[in-house]
């Protein structure tokens, strides 16, 4: 019990700590951890909006933003975690924090601050670009849910395998480059060639992102989205990052 | 104070395995204890064992009193953040009150208005005076001490010397250094560590011919 109130402590003590020195040494601080998101997403939104007018249906700039958002709570956060460990090297020198509570209080901290951005983004688009509001908020949060935990897994195996081949960090950059066009962030599953369908298939952010759309949208045909093909992924790679992390805790100098 | 129980480190380096303990059954008395050794003996690790930083590979360390973390130079501390800053961390991740740690911490290192800047525009001396004085604010009764009183100048010398000083009813300190004059200031006796061989002395004196012998 005493030791689950230190790792709280701890924990709050590093989401205080991050949030101050999120942006280095800008005086805006934190508030720029929200406003670059937002802006970024905002104008991606309207960029997109000019090159694809959509089908004519639906509103393409609330479709490209409930994309982007969902995408990015898997990309920025698993990119954040990853470096927790040489972040916080410094205060590995004090007993009770260890490098697993770096990694959760990244993940605390991004959590809540993708939430903020998500809430604005599209309350901004709801309210001032007149888009419809989310149709069933619970289905909506569960994929997004998803997406942290599996940002946390990827996050934290990345840290894990950074001990020994610190390059590992140049490949996940390679990869999520081209993700951002092979998740479904600006297209849906549905509108694209089924030989095609069944590759994209396989990409586990495909399924947090149309399973989000699918929440939000009040009649959004996504047949082929698993959400539990989704929590296999966050299962499997949140083992892989939990247990790497106990075996190689003491290895790495 | 401590014990440790047939105690083993050993890191993998790229030309092979060091062994920094093997086996070591040590018991370490309610003293101030001077931890000496060459340059890559393994010091700094056993601090770090002790302090529960890293875990053995194999034995057992019990420790009958709180201890404080590793203080050195080279930090604890997080650069973008102020000293003030990073005092707060401390105070958190302790349980202590923040404000009122900070005040004592201010009144401890006399840092002026550097309290306020980035750790990384401290020079060696000042972040020494700021660990020092962080730890001073929680009440330890161990202080593990890494070669921090060699940076400080003659009045910081005095004042923390004078902190020491005031503690020693309930504090003890087990200290790192490669300074001998250091060591007598502090500390009535000695560890010696050397290829993996942990060997406590009662009296510094002998730990210290010991050390010079193995310099020879």
């Amino acid at each position: 019990m005493k030791a689950l109130r230190t790792h709280i402590r701890v924990i709050l003590a590093l989401v205080l700590r991050e949030a101050r020195v999120r942006h280095g040494r800008s005086k805006a601080g934190y508030t720029w951890a929200i406003v670059e998101p937002v802006l970024q997403v905002t104008i991606l939104t309207m960029l997109f909006r000019e090159f694809r007018a959509g089908d004519g249906t639906t509103d393409f700039a609330l479709f490209f933003a409930t994309g982007v958002l969902s995408f990015n709570a898997f990309r920025n956060s698993a990119a954040y975690i990853m470096h927790s460990f040489e972040a916080n090297r410094p205060l590995f020198n004090y007993p009770m924090v260890k490098p697993l509570d770096a990694v959760l209080g990244r993940l605390v901290l991004d959590t809540m601050t993708n939430l903020v951005v998500m809430l604005l983004v599209l309350s901004f688009q709801v309210i001032v670009m007149d888009a419809e509001p989310p149709k069933n908020l619970p289905l909506a949060a569960l994929p997004i849910l998803l997406m942290f935990l599996m940002a946390n897994g990827a996050g934290l195996s990345l840290a894990v395998i950074k001990r020994f081949l610190p390059s590992v960090q140049n490949l996940y950059h390679i990869i999520m480059g081209p993700a951002f066009f092979v998740s479904c962030v600006f297209f849906s599953l549905s509108s694209i060639p089924t030989q095609y369908r069944d590759i994209l298939w396989w990409n586990p952010l495909v399924h947090g992102v149309e399973g989000f759309r699918i929440g939000y949208f009040a009649e959004y045909a996504a047949p082929d989205v698993s959400l539990f093909y989704l929590f296999t992924w966050v299962v499997v790679l949140n083992c892989f990052g939990f247990v790497g992390e106990w075996l190689t805790r003491f290895k790495a100098i | 104070m401590i014990e440790m129980l047939n105690v083993s480190k050993s890191y993998t380096l790229r030309g092979g395995r060091q062994q920094i303990l093997n086996g070591a059954t040590i018991k370490l008395p309610w003293q101030n204890v001077g931890v000496l050794g060459r340059n890559g003996a393994g010091k700094s690790t056993i601090l770090r064992l002790l302090a529960g930083i890293e875990e053995p590979d194999g034995g057992i360390i019990r420790r009958h009193k709180t201890l404080s973390w590793p203080l050195g130079f080279r930090g604890s501390f997080h650069r973008e953040l102020s000293g003030m800053e990073n005092v707060r961390f401390v105070a958190r991740i302790y349980g202590q009150n923040t404000e009122e740690m900070v005040q004592k911490v201010q009144d401890f290192a006399e840092l002026g208005k550097f309290f306020y800047e980035p750790f990384r525009t401290y020079s060696s001396g000042m972040g020494a005076r700021l660990a020092f004085g962080v730890s001073m604010a929680v009440d330890f009764e161990v202080y593990l001490i890494d070669e921090i009183m060699a940076v400080g100048d003659a009045r910081f010398r005095a004042k923390s010397k004078q902190a020491f000083h005031d503690r020693l009813p309930h504090s003890r300190l087990v200290m790192v250094s490669h300074s001998m004059s250091n060591l007598r200031e502090y500390c009535q006796t000695g560890l010696v560590v050397h290829n993996g061989i942990m060997t406590y002395y009662e009296d510094l004196e002998e730990a210290i011919d010991r050390y010079n012998k193995l310099n020879e």
